[in-house]
């Protein structure tokens, strides 16, 4: 009994994480089974996403007078909200940049829309790095999921239940929008076959574009929630892509429901290898990819796909 | 790039331009500027990213992780430095072994892979070796890595020379990197060296003609690794030091980007130029601004976005176009550059 509630605690960890984690590789796995690219700067817009958060709460507006002191004195809790609508659609603006100058590199090599969006991945942090300095700084959350609670004799951060509730939520809404709407369909049909889309007279750049602008935003969310946790620094999004792309090829590109459980997985090997050997828990996730790997080549949900061409 | 059938001479007349002006780089190098620290650098990294072109460019294969194994080359040169005291020669005997048994190991996790996995498997193992590198404090140091791998002598059989004056290093730098051209071209217009371009042209086709596609693909990034290996061993000698910055996934990404703005896909010598460029862009965006890389990134998605095959793509280009007015002149465009 000793042995379940001392790791109780890890295993919660692990799944909010996870949770956070599938997020942010949904993201990723719309851009890759729509437009075929690999993101390389998702970790970016994640960091992006946390950047923008902090400006929309804490802001500087000492300019604009009266206008500025009225919105510097709403309650913490309607800052953080309007930072959760704001920033998404900033990293979504910034997607939409992205995907037009992907554009040029559709139809050629794969290689080159891929480093197309490392450079990316270098401009976006390096701006960052100077707008915002090179120092860790600390994303403010809410009174309200500050803390921690004690559930029975375990005591538990209030702020990762938010973050494991709102990750749940977050991917609940995102299967109702991609499996219980129009909309939802045509993104289906185009990660399916993209010329048989365009065929049917569907707008192929705007869904393109819009899919890039949503899987950007989704990862955007994710680094506002994840930011309290791991801290913000120019360059956490390493942090943040490098479990998105072992999740993906865990899960299966392009699988919904392969990047969710390749989440939770990841989440919970990383937890709860941090209860034993706290400095060496993020080696977990590798062995676990290599492990899967070496038995299903495709990861869990995997089909062939053109992506192997 | 195809290169052509028949016999190829073992040192052509674009080598020996580039030679020239290797071995004479430390003649003229103040004269512009430029100084004999950063051109130990540069043939270093020339070393580095000809290997690597060698899977990229070639066989078609992105390695995202490949300063892994130009990490434990510096390691292993830097350990056996300060554990053994062996010298420059086994120290980069070292390097290059074990860089070598590393990239072999993963090649075999890699070698049945195409495409978007095979990039996304490179970066997990490169993130692998780098995150062991930073926690392995007993061996590698940390995140401070190895330091004080002081500069031994360079035994030469009947003479030993010190290597503690950059223009030293240099020419030894120099002559490993004309030594490291030779092998490569003979390599690349080996049957084997065939073999790896018909991978990158049509894997399935290959394998339909009877090549062993997973062998050959295994054995191009072991060889691969074997060159960073020996560049990481030389890394580490110059900077008299060892440390994980070189195997992150951004170093990684580096190497990538060299390659293909100098034009690894259209020509030999596209990396040359793009290591070239990059510690040019280093040296002269850096003693301008603090964010160099943010102009070097922008520079970089330019070329992607206007020109993907690099300097030695246009460069072949414009050749093309002044080959077809003048009539007489026999070899164009990409021929000309390979």
């Amino acid at each position: 009994m000793d042995f379940i509630s001392g790791l109780l605690p890890h295993i919660l960890n692990g799944l909010a994480l996870g949770l956070l984690f599938a997020l942010i590789a949904l993201g990723f796995t719309l851009i890759v089974s729509v437009m075929e690219v690999i993101n390389l700067a998702h970790g970016s817009l994640f960091a992006l996403g946390a950047y923008v958060a902090l400006l929309v709460i804490s802001p500087d507006l000492s300019a604009l007078g009266p206008l500025g002191e009225a919105y510097a004195a709403l309650p913490l809790g309607a800052r953080y909200a309007i930072a959760l609508v704001i920033a998404p659609l900033a990293v979504a603006v910034v997607g939409f940049g992205l995907e037009v100058c992907l554009r040029r590199t559709y139809g050629k090599k794969k290689e080159y829309g891929l480093l197309l969006t490392f450079g990316a991945a270098l401009v976006i942090e390096e701006a960052i790095r100077l707008t915002w300095g090179p120092a860790e700084q600390v994303l403010p959350t809410p009174e309200a999921v500050t803390g921690a609670f004690l559930a029975g004799d375990m005591i538990y951060s209030k702020y990762r239940v938010f973050a494991a509730v709102f990750g749940l939520c977050a991917i609940g809404l995102v299967w109702l929008f991609l499996d219980k709407t129009p909309y939802g369909a045509i993104i289906k049909a185009g990660a399916h076959d993209s010329e048989m889309v365009r065929a049917l007279g569907i707008n192929l750049s705007r869904l393109q574009l819009l899919v890039f602008g949503f899987g950007a935003a989704l990862a955007g969310i994710a680094g506002i929630i994840l930011a309290p946790i791991w801290g913000l620094r120019p360059h956490v999004g390493v942090d943040a892509v490098i479990p998105a792309f072992l999740i993906i090829v865990l899960g299966g590109i392009g699988s919904f429901w392969g990047a969710v459980a390749g989440g939770l997985l990841v989440g919970l090997a990383v937890g709860i290898t941090g209860a034993y050997a706290t400095d060496w828990s993020i080696l977990s996730m590798y062995l676990l990819l290599i492990l899967v790997l070496s038995v299903r080549a495709r990861g869990l949900f995997g089909k062939k796909t053109v992506l192997e061409t | 790039m195809l290169t052509a059938r028949g016999k190829v001479p073992l040192v052509t007349r674009q080598m020996l331009v580039f030679f020239a002006l290797l071995f004479s780089y430390p003649l003229w190098a103040s004269a512009v500027g430029l100084y004999d620290y950063i051109g130990v650098e540069i043939a270093i990294w020339i070393i580095y990213a000809l290997g690597y072109n060698l899977l990229l460019g070639y066989t078609g294969l992105p390695s995202f992780g490949h300063g892994a194994f130009l990490g434990i080359g510096a390691y292993a040169y830097g350990l056996s430095q300060l554990d053994l005291s062996g010298g420059v020669w086994i120290g980069l005997l070292l390097a290059v072994c074990a860089a070598t048994a590393a990239a072999g190991l993963v090649a075999c996790f890699l070698s049945h892979r195409r495409g978007i996995y095979f990039a996304l498997m490179t970066i997990a193992f490169g993130q692998i070796f780098w995150f062991v590198a930073i926690k392995w404090h007993g061996v590698t140091g940390g995140e401070d890595g190895l330091l004080n791998v002081l500069r031994p002598e360079l035994g030469l059989g009947v003479a030993s020379i010190s290597l503690k004056s950059n223009t030293t290093l240099y020419y030894f730098a120099a002559a490993l990197l004309a030594v490291i051209v030779v092998i490569l071209w003979r390599v690349l217009h080996s049957p084997f060296g065939a073999a790896i371009q018909a991978i990158r042209m049509n894997e399935t086709r290959a394998r339909f003609l009877g090549y062993r596609v997973w062998l050959i693909k295994w054995s191009v990034f072991t060889l691969s690794g074997a060159f960073a290996g020996l560049a990481g061993g030389l890394f580490c000698l110059t900077q008299e030091s060892a440390y994980p910055d070189v195997m992150s996934l951004h170093a990684s990404g580096f190497v990538v980007m060299m390659t293909l703005i100098g034009g690894g896909f259209v020509s030999f010598w596209g990396p040359v130029v793009g290591v070239i460029v990059f510690f040019l862009a280093r040296d002269l965006l850096g003693s301008v601004t603090e964010a160099w890389l943010l102009w070097y990134g922008l520079l970089f998605m330019a070329v992607m976005l206007f020109e993907p095959e690099g300097v030695a793509g246009a460069w072949g280009r414009i050749a093309a176009r002044l080959g077809s007015q003048k009539v007489a002149a026999p070899a164009a465009g990409k021929e000309a550059s390979t």
